[in-house]
């Protein structure tokens, strides 16, 4: 690090240029991470907040909660096997509906047994159960529509009467789409169900009630999935997979991955660039300390090391830039954005790594400056 | 004999370009003594001094340095020589941008995977009062005269304490008197640290410095002649 140190201060407004591109690049990849953590948030934060290990979908190549639908014998099939801690079915449905003041929302009802494994209660009011049309609703409908206990939301078509009994802390969202909890049969009867309701004096057929989107299961590490899945027909993915069964989730997650990638391959070339015009400046010098007798090693690590330091700093300034700009977005702004240190560790890395990836192959000319360039004549 | 070369030859380029920068030359050079080696411009001075540091092969023939035989040595192994018996001296200096004259010097014990300690700094602050610039070890070369590049090129060269100095041109860049100077300074440094010094040089003015005179032209060096009178110019 003796030459290192000395060259980078030597050179410190060439440095600091550099620094400046690398500090751009890591925010860049932080920002980048913090919004892809946010749109998978919004996508899939109702299934993770889930207490399952599986799902089980309906048989199809390609499970998706929008064409997933099981029947009772399923969800009955899956409770009764060897390793099944629990099982029980989830309805999911996409409404749009008003809220008391008359506010179009987007919702998507989720219907479940009161009570069950997957029930969350409710972090303010009554949890499900005790009122037939009695609902708890996410943070995000409360907080973008103004949504209070006591209110009703009436869902379009069906004209089904939603009361908000219980609040939940948790944004819990699917599909971008904030998550209304509800009774089982009266998820069922405003999917499958005449508008309105019963006809009065009347209750709609059991047949109504058969039907499920999912079926949430807690398993044994030791379950025999397959063979079930193949007995009941339905395909059981566990909960990261099952992530990529809703809707956009993939197309979202490998959108921001190809600008992550397109960022590392950026700053990779960046910086090989960097060091290659750097390397090719200093040639006389490097064949200079060479004639002196330095070897080729002392003055590859010395680059390295220099580089590194170069990366580790600017990264190091980024990724902090990152932190505190990503808390101003999660404070100030609507924009879906999640603070995940571990991530942000990752997306540093990443651009050290790549950084160094240019920064070798620059530095492998040192091995072709010959020492005799030391000796002027003979150049 | 600390510095011998026997029967060296030297052919660079290939097919129609080929030239013989030296031929057959040999020449000896003891501990504490100064050699010059003048000539013109392309005589082959440079080919020389490279193929004595080990910059180039020789085509030909033999070089020692304190009886190792730096001819047979690979690249690496002629590095290694270099950094632990070799100084080098060259024209203009080259002294390293970033460094100040003391860290040039430095830089030596670096290069032998030697973190300076107390001893080396020492050393280099001696070897700098001794060039007459102890007032400016914490100068870069861009706020150094040329004649003051020069002696830091001379300190560094004595740094690892090497047997054998060689030494390219030192006064090409430099007037009359600041050469008379750095030319006075390697003769004297040259006999108070016993090293064997080849100076290649084609100012006349230089010479009486020097122990032995060898004149090389078209890579062909007469035989040395002795001189007595050194240091007396």
């Amino acid at each position: 690090m003796f030459l290192a140190l000395r060259d980078l201060l030597f050179a410190r407004g060439r440095f600091t240029l550099m620094a400046t591109v690398i500090v751009m690049v890591a925010l860049m990849m932080v920002l980048l991470t913090g919004l892809s953590s946010g749109l998978v948030d919004r996508n899939i934060s109702g299934i993770r907040a889930l207490p399952i290990t599986h799902l089980a979908f309906e048989y199809d190549d390609k499970p998706t909660w929008s064409n997933s639908m099981v029947e009772r014998a399923m969800w009955e099939g899956w409770a009764g096997q060897d390793g099944v801690i629990a099982a029980t079915p989830l309805g999911n449905t996409m409404f749009n509906a008003r809220t008391s003041g008359g506010e179009p929302v987007t919702l998507a009802l989720w219907g479940m047994e009161p009570g069950s494994f997957i029930d969350p209660g409710a972090d303010i009011g009554r949890p499900i159960g005790d009122d037939p049309y009695g609902v708890v609703v996410s943070r995000m409908l409360v907080s973008d529509n103004d949504v209070a206990i006591g209110d009703t939301i009436v869902l379009d078509r069906v004209l089904t009467e939603l009361k908000v009994v219980g609040l939940l802390d948790a944004h819990d969202n699917i599909a971008h789409t904030p998550i209304v909890y509800a009774p089982f049969r009266l998820w069922a009867e405003a999917s499958y169900g005449p508008p309105g309701g019963p006809p009065e004096g009347e209750s709609l057929p059991d047949i109504l009630y058969d039907f499920a989107t999912v079926v949430a299961l807690k398993l044994e590490e030791t379950t025999e999935i397959a063979a079930i899945d193949e007995e009941l027909f339905t395909v059981a993915l566990d909960k990261p997979m099952s992530f990529v069964a809703s809707t956009g989730y993939k197309a979202e997650r490998d959108s921001v991955r190809i600008n992550q990638g397109f960022l590392l391959v950026i700053a990779t070339l960046i910086i090989g660039a960097f060091f290659s015009i750097w390397t090719i400046q200093r040639t006389g010098e490097i064949g200079l300390i060479k004639a002196l007798g330095a070897s080729t090693g002392y003055l590859v690590r010395d680059a390295l090391a220099q580089a590194s330091l170069l990366l580790a700093v600017a990264v190091s300034i980024g990724v902090g830039i990152g932190y505190a700009l990503g808390d101003l977005i999660v404070e100030r702004t609507d924009i879906p954005y999640v603070i995940d240190i571990n991530a942000m560790l990752i997306s540093g890395s990443l651009v050290i790594g790549g950084g160094l990836v240019g920064a070798i192959v620059a530095v492998r000319t040192i091995a072709r400056i010959a020492p005799i360039i030391a000796l002027g004549q003979l150049r | 004999m600390t510095l011998a070369i026997d029967s060296v030859s030297l052919v660079l380029g290939d097919g129609d370009q080929r030239v013989t920068a030296l031929n057959d030359v040999s020449l000896a050079v003891k501990a504490g003594e100064l050699c010059a080696v003048m000539g013109p411009s392309g005589a082959g001075k440079s080919s020389l001094l490279a193929v004595c540091g080990g910059l180039l092969k020789p085509t030909a023939g033999r070089i020692t340095i304190e009886g190792e035989d730096m001819t047979t040595l690979k690249e690496n192994e002629r590095a290694r020589l270099r950094r632990e018996r070799v100084g080098f001296i060259f024209q203009q200096s080259n002294l390293v941008a970033a460094l100040t004259a003391m860290d040039q010097l430095l830089l030596m014990s670096h290069i032998n995977a030697r973190k300076p300690d107390r001893s080396a700094r020492n050393r280099a602050a001696r070897l700098l009062e001794e060039v007459g610039l102890k007032h400016r070890a914490g100068h870069r070369p861009h706020q150094m005269s040329g004649g003051e590049r020069q002696r830091v090129g001379i300190a560094r060269a004595l740094m690892t304490e090497p047997s054998v100095l060689l030494v390219d041109e030192p006064t090409s860049m430099l007037d009359h008197g600041r050469g008379r100077e750095v030319v006075g300074l390697l003769a004297k440094q040259t006999r108070e640290h016993g090293v064997a010094t080849l100076m290649v040089t084609h100012d006349q003015a230089m010479l009486p410095w020097a122990d032995q005179v060898a004149e090389i032209e078209d890579g062909v060096l007469a035989a040395p002649a002795v001189q007595q009178s050194r240091g007396r110019a």
